[in-house]
C-alpha cells in the first residue's frame, strides 16, 4: 500500500486559462444557424457537417436549451437581458414547465468539430439579446449573428450550469467592486499564504 | 529522520520551468533544492506525524467550540463583534473543512510538536503534493532512489476525494486569491485541478476585481454570481475589509468555512494548552497578556510550565504569517526578531520555546497536510535561521525502511 497519490502531475498554467487549465486549447470550427432547416439545406460539397450532424446537433441544443437556459422569475426581468418578444415561460418552452419561470426563446444554435477531442459534434443553444446580438446559456461572449463560420474558444461548448429545477435567478450587475484585498491586519507581505 | 545527499535530476529546471513552477528559484537563491532530501521510516511517519496530525486537527476543532461558546475567548482572538454570529453559524451547520497544515517540529526523536497550524490560507501546496511526487517518481525511474522506498504524499487525492465529498458533481466553484503572489496562486491552481478531477467547475477572478451587485451578491470579474468561494486570503482580513458587511447576506458559500477564522488564529494556542494541557504533541502557549496578570486557574498552569517557559519561549501576534513578527526570548532576553514586523501591532501569544534540530546547517520545519479531517501528506521546509520565513526552502522527501 503506497503512502502517494497515484498521479499528481500537475502543472501551473497562470491566471488567463485557468479554466482551461490541463490541455492546451485549440480554436474549434464552428457554425451558426438560425434553425435546423438552414444547417440541412447549406449542406453540400464543402460544408463542415452533414444532414446528420445538423440534427443531432438541434436535438443536443435543444436539450441543452431545456437544461441550462438562463431563467428568470418574471418575463419583465427576462425581456431587460434578451428583448421585448425574445422571452417565453418555462412551460412553453419545456412542456410540463413552471408558467411562472421565463427563459428567452430559441433563436438558432452552435454547431462546432470538436477536433481532435473526444466529443466529436459539439452544439449549444443561441439567444437573441436585448441588442440585437445573440449568445449562448453562459453568456459571457456575444456574436453579431445567428448565421456565418467562426473558429470560437472549445469552451465555448462547454455546459452551462443547469438552470432547470433551480430557483429562478436575475443575472446581477455590479453595484460596486474592490472591496476585498485591503488586508489590514499586516502589512508589506508580498504573499498572503503561510 | 535523517537528510541524505542525492543527485539532483538534470533536467528538473526545465521541468519546471514547463510546469510553471516560475518560483523554483527566488531572488537568486533555490526554493526548490532537491541535492538532499529527507528520509523516514515508514514507522515515523505513521506514529510520529500522521496520526498526531490528525489527532491534532480533532484537538482543533474541539478548541474551535470552546472559543466561539466564549465572548471573552473570541474578544482575546480579536474576532470582530459584527461577525461572530456570521462565525458561529457556520460551525452549527457544519460547514466542512477543506484543507490546512500543520507546522510540526520534529527530530527522529520524541514526539512531533505543533508550532502553529496554518488552517485557512496554507501555500506550498502544489510543490508539496505535485512538484515533490514528481520527484519521487522521477528519481525512484532514474534509480537514485529505490524500487521499495515511498512518500509520504496522497495530498493531491485526499483534496479531489474530500472536494468530491463537499460538493455535488458539476457545481461551480470560484478561486480567488490577490494578483501578483505567484506562490499563492500556485496553490489556487494545484485547487483548481483538484476540483476539476472532481468533477467540478473551476473559475479563478482576482480578489481585487470582485464585486458586490444590487442583490448583496459577490460577483466574479465577468459579473458572474460567485456561489462558492475559495479564498486564499486570510478570513481576518476579509472580516476587515469594506465587503465584510455583506458576507452574511452573500449567499457565497466559503471555503475555508468562516470558522476557520478561530484556527488560523494564534491565540488559538494557550486554548489548546488549556484544553490539553501535557498533551504530547503540544508546547505549553499563553496569552502574552497572562504571563504578567494571570487569573489564578492561569497562574497555576504557568506555574507548571514555568521552567520551559523560562528557558525560552516566543513571542507571535495572534495574526502573523510567513513568521513576520516573531521574536525568540531566552532567559529573560531576546535574542531573535524576525525582519519583517508588518503584525507587530496585534496582541501576542507566548508559546515555550523548542528548537528545530539542525541537518547540515539547516533547520527544518515539517509542514503536515490535512484534507478534510486527515492528515494526507507532508512538506518539508527548512530556513538557515532559527525563524522559518519567507525565503526558506522546499526539501523533497522520500520514506525507506
Amino acid at each position: 500500500m503506497t503512502k502517494r497519490s497515484r498521479t499528481a502531475a500537475l502543472a501551473i498554467v497562470g491566471a488567463a486559462s485557468f479554466a482551461l487549465a490541463g490541455c492546451r486549447e485549440e480554436p474549434v470550427e464552428a457554425q451558426a444557424f438560425p434553425d435546423l432547416e438552414s444547417c440541412r439545406s447549406a449542406v453540400g460539397p464543402t460544408s463542415l457537417f452533414s444532414e446528420q450532424d445538423c440534427t443531432d446537433a438541434f436535438a443536443e441544443a435543444e436539450t441543452l436549451h431545456a437544461e441550462t437556459a438562463p431563467r428568470y422569475d418574471s418575463l419583465a426581468v427576462c425581456e431587460e437581458q434578451y428583448g421585448e418578444g425574445n422571452c417565453g415561460s418555462e412551460a412553453q418552452a419545456t412542456g410540463g414547465g413552471s408558467g411562472s419561470i421565463f427563459m428567452p426563446l430559441l433563436a438558432g444554435y452552435l454547431i462546432g468539430n470538436m477536433l481532435g477531442g473526444q466529443r466529436g459534434l459539439a452544439a449549444q443553444p443561441m439567444y437573441r439579446n436585448a441588442n440585437g446580438r445573440f449568445t449562448t446559456p453562459a453568456g459571457g461572449t456575444t456574436y453579431a449573428n445567428n448565421t456565418g463560420r467562426a473558429n470560437l474558444n472549445p469552451s465555448t461548448f462547454n455546459k452551462a450550469p443547469v438552470t432547470a429545477g433551480k430557483p429562478p435567478l436575475t443575472r446581477a450587475t455590479a453595484a460596486s467592486r474592490g472591496g476585498f484585498g485591503g488586508s489590514k491586519t499586516g502589512s508589506g507581505l508580498r504573499s498572503f499564504g503561510g | 529522520m535523517q537528510k541524505l545527499d542525492l543527485p539532483e535530476r538534470p533536467d528538473w529546471r526545465d521541468k519546471a520551468a514547463d510546469q510553471g513552477f516560475t518560483f523554483a528559484d527566488m531572488h537568486g537563491e533555490p526554493y526548490w533544492d532537491e541535492a538532499s532530501a529527507y528520509c523516514f521510516s515508514l514507522a515515523e511517519i505513521e506514529e510520529r506525524i500522521e496520526d498526531p496530525a490528525t489527532e491534532l486537527h480533532g484537538l482543533c476543532r474541539e478548541a474551535v467550540a470552546r472559543v466561539i461558546g466564549s465572548e471573552e475567548l473570541l474578544d482575546r482572538l480579536e474576532i470582530p463583534e459584527a461577525h461572530r454570529d456570521y462565525i458561529a453559524q457556520s460551525w452549527q451547520d457544519g460547514e466542512p473543512e477543506l484543507y490546512g497544515r500543520f507546522d510540526l517540529v520534529y527530530d527522529g526523536d520524541g514526539p512531533a510538536k505543533m508550532l502553529e497550524y496554518n488552517a485557512d490560507t496554507p501555500t506550498s501546496l502544489y510543490e508539496s503534493a505535485a512538484f515533490q511526487w514528481q520527484w519521487f517518481e522521477d528519481q525512484q525511474a532514474l534509480g537514485v532512489l529505490r524500487e521499495g522506498d515511498d512518500q509520504f504524499n496522497g495530498i493531491h487525492e485526499a483534496i479531489v476525494e474530500r472536494l468530491g465529498a463537499m460538493f455535488a458533481p458539476e457545481t461551480q466553484l470560484h478561486f480567488t486569491a490577490l494578483s501578483g503572489a505567484p506562490e499563492d496562486y500556485a496553490t489556487v491552481e494545484a485547487l483548481g485541478w483538484a476540483a476539476r478531477e472532481a468533477r467540478l467547475g473551476a473559475h479563478y477572478t482576482d480578489l481585487e476585481k470582485i464585486g458586490v451587485s444590487e442583490d448583496g451578491q459577490f460577483l466574479d470579474d465577468e459579473d458572474r454570481v460567485i456561489g462558492t468561494l475559495f479564498k486564499l486570503y486570510p478570513w481576518e482580513d476579509l472580516l476587515r475589509d469594506d465587503y465584510a458587511a455583506h458576507l452574511a447576506t452573500a449567499q457565497c458559500r466559503m471555503i475555508e468555512p468562516p470558522w476557520k477564522a478561530i484556527l488560523s488564529n494564534k491565540g488559538i494556542l494557550p486554548v489548546l494548552w488549556e484544553m490539553f494541557e501535557d498533551h504530547p504533541n503540544l508546547l505549553p502557549a499563553f496569552f502574552e497578556s497572562d504571563l504578567t496578570d494571570p487569573s489564578p486557574e492561569t497562574a497555576a498552569r504557568l506555574e507548571r510550565a514555568s521552567e520551559a517557559m523560562a528557558r525560552g519561549h516566543v513571542l507571535k501576534p495572534i495574526f502573523s504569517r510567513e513568521g513576520a513578527s516573531i521574536s525568540i526570548v531566552e532567559d529573560g532576553a531576546v535574542t531573535e526578531t524576525a525582519s519583517n514586523d508588518g503584525y507587530a501591532k496585534h496582541p501576542r501569544i507566548a508559546q515555550a520555546y523548542h528548537p528545530l534540530p539542525v541537518f547540515a546547517g539547516f533547520r527544518p520545519v515539517i509542514g503536515a497536510w490535512i484534507a478534510g479531517e486527515h492528515c494526507a501528506g507532508i512538506g518539508i521546509r527548512e530556513d538557515r535561521g532559527r525563524i522559518t520565513q519567507d525565503l526558506s526552502r522546499f526539501k523533497p522527501h522520500f520514506i525507506r525502511d
